[in-house]
């Protein structure tokens, strides 16, 4: 199913521009040919005509273009595989936990990350 | 704070810098011969796991719950590596670095401040790895792998009450205003780099004793003791452990076998040379030049 808003590929196709401005390498034909893909079809994708690649494509996008993995995969409604079997090992406990920081400013998230707790030596 | 990712200690200091972040890896190394020659840097065999000592709170030591951090497993006479890596941006840190809290570049007793003369931390980047104990100009004695008890290791030799073992590093992050004006006149450093070369004329548990001669520039402090943030500093134990008590804490095998004959083999051939940066490198410790080598203690 084709996302109704194509924030998967304006995004792409926005971040792929910019670098293309500066560096010719990132033509939509080089950039499908890096992570293996007809470059119809990346177009497709970034005018939204057709739905986001696999995980494993997005990774190599995210890679190629310099941009965070999680964040495409969030772009596009996917979660990264790693992501889902921790999710998967404690389901009721990390839905109860995104649910709790869904509101959360960034700096609040940030004091939750864990820490290497330092001692007293 | 510090964050245990990817088995790297991941520094990063948001309350200063979003740029200042430091990775932090251990990584396994040959051991080279202790025959008084100067050997190049040893083939790599990947980054020791690393787990929070907070996960097995009812299987380490109590000690090593008091004094936090991670541990790793090493086999005896192993080799290790502190390896930096550091982002594009390149945020300079200046890093403590001790095994048994005995100070890998100068011999002296942890503290948690940075001194300057004889400089007690390295900088990164540009240092890029430390793979011993600073014994002399461009010269480190291999970290090795020693169970406490047997005398071998620095903290053994050189501290009135040795109980520590293990690794500590300490990361103090540039201060923010100078790595803005680093980053807009980087030529600016470089002519600091000098004035500092003139400042500095000198330069069960398992601990870390002392291998054979590695060639490796410590490099000096090329931007001047005032730029680093020593009221913002990291620091974290490093708590060394066999693989029998790896086994008996974590209930795992421990993920790599040592290295065998035919890694050394291999190795006699892919020993490659480092080009070094003209940067002024650290003088050494005549203090941990002293001591004695895991070789000649076997010697006795």
């Amino acid at each position: 199913m084709i996302p109704k808003e194509n924030v998967f590929g304006e995004f792409v196709r926005e971040k792929r521009l910019a670098l293309h401005k500066e560096d010719k390498n990132y033509s939509l034909r080089k950039v499908a040919m890096r992570i293996q893909v007809e470059p119809s079809y990346l177009s497709k994708v970034e005018r939204g005509e057709q739905p986001p690649p696999s995980e494993a494509k997005i990774v190599l996008l995210a890679e190629d273009l310099g941009e965070d993995k999680d964040v495409l995969l969030a772009l596009s409604g996917k979660v990264s595989s790693d992501i889902q079997e921790v999710i998967r090992k404690r389901p009721a406990l990390f839905a109860q936990l995104i649910r709790d920081l869904k509101d959360m400013p960034d700096n609040a998230v940030l004091r939750i990350i864990r820490e290497v707790r330092d001692g007293n030596w | 704070m510090i964050e245990l990712m990817n088995d790297s200690l991941c520094f990063s200091f948001p309350q200063v810098h979003p740029d200042a972040k430091l990775e932090i890896s251990f990584i396994r190394t040959l051991r080279i011969p202790d025959d008084g020659a100067a050997y190049p840097d040893p083939p790599r065999l990947g980054a020791f796991p690393m787990v929070h000592v907070d996960d097995y709170e009812n299987s380490v030591p109590a000690q090593w719950l008091e004094w936090g951090g991670v541990m790793l497993p090493m086999y005896q006479s192993e080799a290790l590596l502190v390896q930096f890596g550091f982002g594009k941006t390149r945020y300079p840190f200046a890093v403590k670095l001790a095994a048994g809290k005995i100070n890998a570049l100068t011999g002296d007793a942890w503290s948690n401040d940075l001194t300057p003369y004889p400089q007690d931390y390295a900088v990164s980047p540009p240092q890029e790895e430390i793979s011993g104990y600073c014994v002399g100009r461009g010269v480190v004695r291999q970290f090795i792998a020693m169970p406490l008890g047997l005398g071998s290791t620095a903290e053994e030799q050189l501290a009135d009450n040795p109980k520590y073992g293990g690794v500590q590093v300490c990361a103090y992050p540039m201060k923010a205003e100078e790595f803005e004006r680093f980053s807009k006149s980087p030529d600016e450093f470089e002519v600091m780099s000098g004035v500092n070369e003139e400042q500095a004329p000198f330069h069960a548990k398992m601990g870390l004793g002392l291998g054979g001669l590695l060639g490796q520039d410590v490099k000096l402090d090329p931007f001047g003791y005032d730029v680093w943030d020593r009221q913002n500093r990291s620091r974290c134990f490093v708590h060394l452990t066999d693989s029998a008590l790896w086994t008996a804490v974590t209930g795992q095998d421990p993920p790599a076998a040592p290295p065998r004959a035919m890694h050394y083999n291999l190795a006699g051939l892919p020993y490659h040379e480092e080009i070094y940066a003209p940067t002024p490198v650290h003088e050494g410790s005549r203090i941990l030049g002293k001591l004695r080598t895991i070789e000649a203690q076997a010697g006795d």
